[in-house]
């Protein structure tokens, strides 16, 4: 047995019995148990079942002055999109104004009393009103109703299948052929599922942690453990040992009860999946764990990582495309680990990638836990008082 | 009930919770980032993504549609030589799409031809896909009529006129903004009632209060209304930072609008009540917090529209006071209504804060 052998034995023995100590206790700690498995269940639930942009049931009124086979057509045309419930007829745009004006409809269509006229010249048109209250909503109602309305004739019923973006095969000066990788049904469940498992850990990560050393400091047993014959750094990484295997079993856990109700497996490698949620995993608990080092007390390291969560949800691409935001903001999100393991998640689930398309991101993650590992070991150099 | 009791309990309470910086810090600084995050950081306009262009055409026609992509502003155009790069680009996220103009397209616009023209869209990030298409779609649309010689024999189609009401920019602010104050009110809110007053308990502050002769709708009103106090004061910061940072200033009446946030976030600090009566810590209640506010919050119509869920999950979301909530936050804010429109939702909105209420003091009530 060599010397640096025999140093490293130790040092793992060591990292290994706090480890232990940490697991025993977060087995006992029924509230954190059950919120472990009751969350992912309830997230994935959700964002599976529930959560979509896409319009769906959208009220509309139709104010038609034509009372004409195309009129009758359009408005058929429209409602079978699927994107639509049966229209409210009115009378006047008053009445219509009423209704949007109430959120009762979401879009009013005014066929015009000569559409008939207009159509044998070739000049059909109609008015659209959108309530532009909800603008994702409403852009896309929008662009709806004008692609259908523009296949929109009475001798062909024009192609207009459910799941594919409407109005694919219009007439026009320019065909487009539009093809939509990766997730050609343009799903948003797809979108929101491959990257749900950052979210849960991240939760994970952070109220595991940060809760963690400010507990036991307001407990008193964090100073009895720094009087143990073992360093700052052995103590952070063995509190961190159990939750990384949690984080593991919560990994495994979310991605079986995505694909086995829903269907949506990585479409790329395992390997680099479990791979790069390693670095990952350790920032985030890193973070925990320096919000705890900054806390005196466990309300403030709550408000701390409410403050850090809520960032890192908005800004790191995961709800919300990284695109729609204002250049200005971008760089920040460089410096919060889910932001890489959002870009990571998202090339192995939908794009199909492996380990070398992971390796930035891994990197990136590994840098951040470096240097706040740094950072924790200067704030909890042993004080007293 | 007596008033001086209950002037000395909020006297406590209020020295109580806000006697320590960090606290009064947090208070008024979570709200405020909270707005600023969501109303500034969210847009729902596409711009700088990034779009591969393979012009295999490079003649006047192809130069033109290009053009027109760029002066839209929503792309950043990156000129690639190959498929193989467009590939590439697209499965390591760089592209966010891409659009192939095929060799002859000039000459076949000329020639009176319809000319293809390839789209590809990385779908991984679905939102952002079906923006940029309707993008795409336009931009090619106009171009092509302005360069086509002829119009293809379009038969009956029909022309659509398109105006938008209440918000003609289809601006995405004034939706976030008015969405956010139900977030701040129905999560933040709770979360941090919850946390302070069990940090109180901890304390052993609470029991002592309890074998005072002060009675359980004291201490619930003693808790309650400072904290009310100091989110009121929140509600008017958030309204003048949306206003002032952000130009998002409500439709209707402004006072109104204040008046009834003011009056919600009493209910569901009441919430916060119950999550904090009932843990032992602060992590407990942070988890119970969550794992009840979480689900509110996402099925309340904040981020996505409840009218897209299927219809027995609508009819939950009807159980939510935080629908409620928002449903007339964003009537207010975006469309101005005002009282006269909204009573039946204010109705709802008020039994549902008695219930809570009633509940909190019932489980108050049970801990002495």
């Amino acid at each position: 047995m060599t010397a640096a052998g025999g140093r490293l034995r130790g040092w793992l023995s060591r990292v290994l019995a706090v480890a232990w100590r940490e697991a025993t206790l977060l087995r006992h700690d029924r509230g954190f148990v059950s919120t472990i498995i009751a969350q992912p269940i309830l997230i994935i639930l959700l964002y599976g079942y529930g959560l979509s942009n896409t319009p769906a049931n959208v009220p509309w009124a139709v104010l038609d002055r034509s009372q004409s086979a195309q009129s009758r057509q359009l408005v058929q045309d429209i409602r079978h999109s699927g994107y639509f419930l049966a229209p409210t007829p009115v009378s006047g745009y008053a009445e219509g104004h009423a209704l949007l004006r109430r959120g009762a409809v979401l879009a009013m269509l005014v066929v015009p009393a000569g559409l008939r006229r207009d159509a044998a010249r070739g000049r059909a048109r109609v008015q659209v009103l959108l309530d532009g209250s909800d603008p994702l909503s409403a852009a896309r109602v929008g662009s709806y109703v004008a692609q259908i309305a523009a296949a929109s004739a009475p001798p062909r019923r024009p192609a207009v299948r459910e799941g594919v973006a409407p109005g694919a095969d219009l007439p026009g000066p320019v065909d487009v052929r539009q093809r939509f990788t990766f997730n050609p049904r343009l799903a948003d469940r797809d979108f929101f599922l491959a990257t749900l498992v950052g979210m849960l850990l991240t939760n994970l990560c952070l109220s595991a942690s940060s809760l963690g050393i400010v507990g036991e400091r307001e407990s008193g047993t964090f100073e009895q453990t720094l009087a143990l014959p073992i360093s700052t750094v052995e103590i952070v990484l063995g509190k961190l040992v159990p939750l990384v295997v949690l984080g593991y079993l919560v990994l495994l856990g979310t991605l079986t009860l995505q694909g086995v109700l829903f269907g949506i497996w990585p479409r790329g490698s395992l390997v680099a999946l479990l791979v790069v949620t390693l670095p990952f995993l350790l920032a985030s608990l890193a973070i925990g764990v320096f919000v705890s080092s900054l806390a005196d007390t466990s309300a403030q390291a709550v408000f701390i990582t409410v403050f850090f969560i809520m960032p890192s949800f908005v800004l790191s691409g995961i709800m919300f495309p990284y695109e729609l935001m204002p250049e200005a903001v971008r760089p920040i999100g460089g410096l919060l680990p889910l932001r890489w393991y959002q870009i990571a998640l998202r090339r192995i689930f939908a794009r199909g990638g492996g380990l070398g398309d992971v390796v930035v991101p891994a990197l990136a993650m590994l840098a951040i836990f470096a240097v706040l590992l740094a950072a924790i070991r200067w704030r909890l150099r042993p004080r007293l008082g | 009930m007596s008033w001086q009791r209950l002037r000395t309990l909020l006297r406590r309470e209020a020295r109580a919770s806000l006697r320590d910086p960090f606290t009064v810090g947090i208070l008024v600084a979570v709200p405020l980032l909270a707005m600023v995050l969501f109303g500034f950081v969210l847009s729902t306009e596409v711009h700088g993504l990034r779009l591969a262009v393979l012009d295999g055409d490079a003649s006047p026609a192809s130069r033109r549609l290009i053009g027109d992509l760029r002066a839209t502003g929503a792309f950043t155009l990156v000129p690639v030589r190959s498929r193989d790069e467009i590939e590439l680009g697209l499965v390591d996220g760089r592209l966010g799409g891409a659009i192939v103009v095929p060799p002859g397209f000039g000459r076949d616009l000329a020639e009176g031809r319809t000319p293809e023209v390839n789209a590809i869209y990385d779908a991984a990030e679905a939102v952002l896909a079906g923006n940029a298409e309707g993008y795409v779609r336009g931009v090619v649309a106009a171009t092509g009529a302005r360069l086509a010689v002829r119009r293809p024999a379009s038969g009956g189609g029909i022309a659509v006129v398109t105006s938008v009401l209440f918000n003609p920019t289809l601006a995405g602010v004034p939706f976030m903004v008015s969405g956010t104050f139900g977030f701040v009110l129905s999560f933040l809110a709770v979360l941090i009632t919850a946390v302070t007053i069990v940090n109180e308990r901890m304390a052993g502050t609470f029991e002592q209060l309890q074998v005072t002769p002060a009675t359980t709708l004291e201490i619930l009103l003693g808790k309650l209304l400072p904290m009310g106090g100091v989110f009121a004061l929140d509600i008017a910061l958030m309204m003048l930072a949306a206003g002032l940072l952000l130009g998002v200033w409500p439709n209707g009446s402004a006072a109104f609008f204040w008046i009834v946030s003011a009056l919600y976030v009493l209910t569901t600090l009441s919430m916060g009540l119950i999550f904090s009566a009932t843990s032992a810590t602060a992590a407990e209640a942070v988890q119970k917090t969550v794992i009840f506010s979480i689900p509110i919050v996402q099925l309340s119509g904040f981020a996505f529209p409840i009218r897209n869920m299927p219809g027995w999950l609508q009819w939950v979301t009807e159980c939510f006071p935080a629908t409620h909530y928002i449903r007339i936050s964003r009537a207010i804010y975006l469309r101005g209504e005002g009282p006269l429109d909204l009573w039946p939702e204010l109705l709802i909105l008020a039994a549902f804060g008695a219930l809570q209420v009633t509940v909190a003091l019932r489980t108050m009530g049970a801990r002495t």
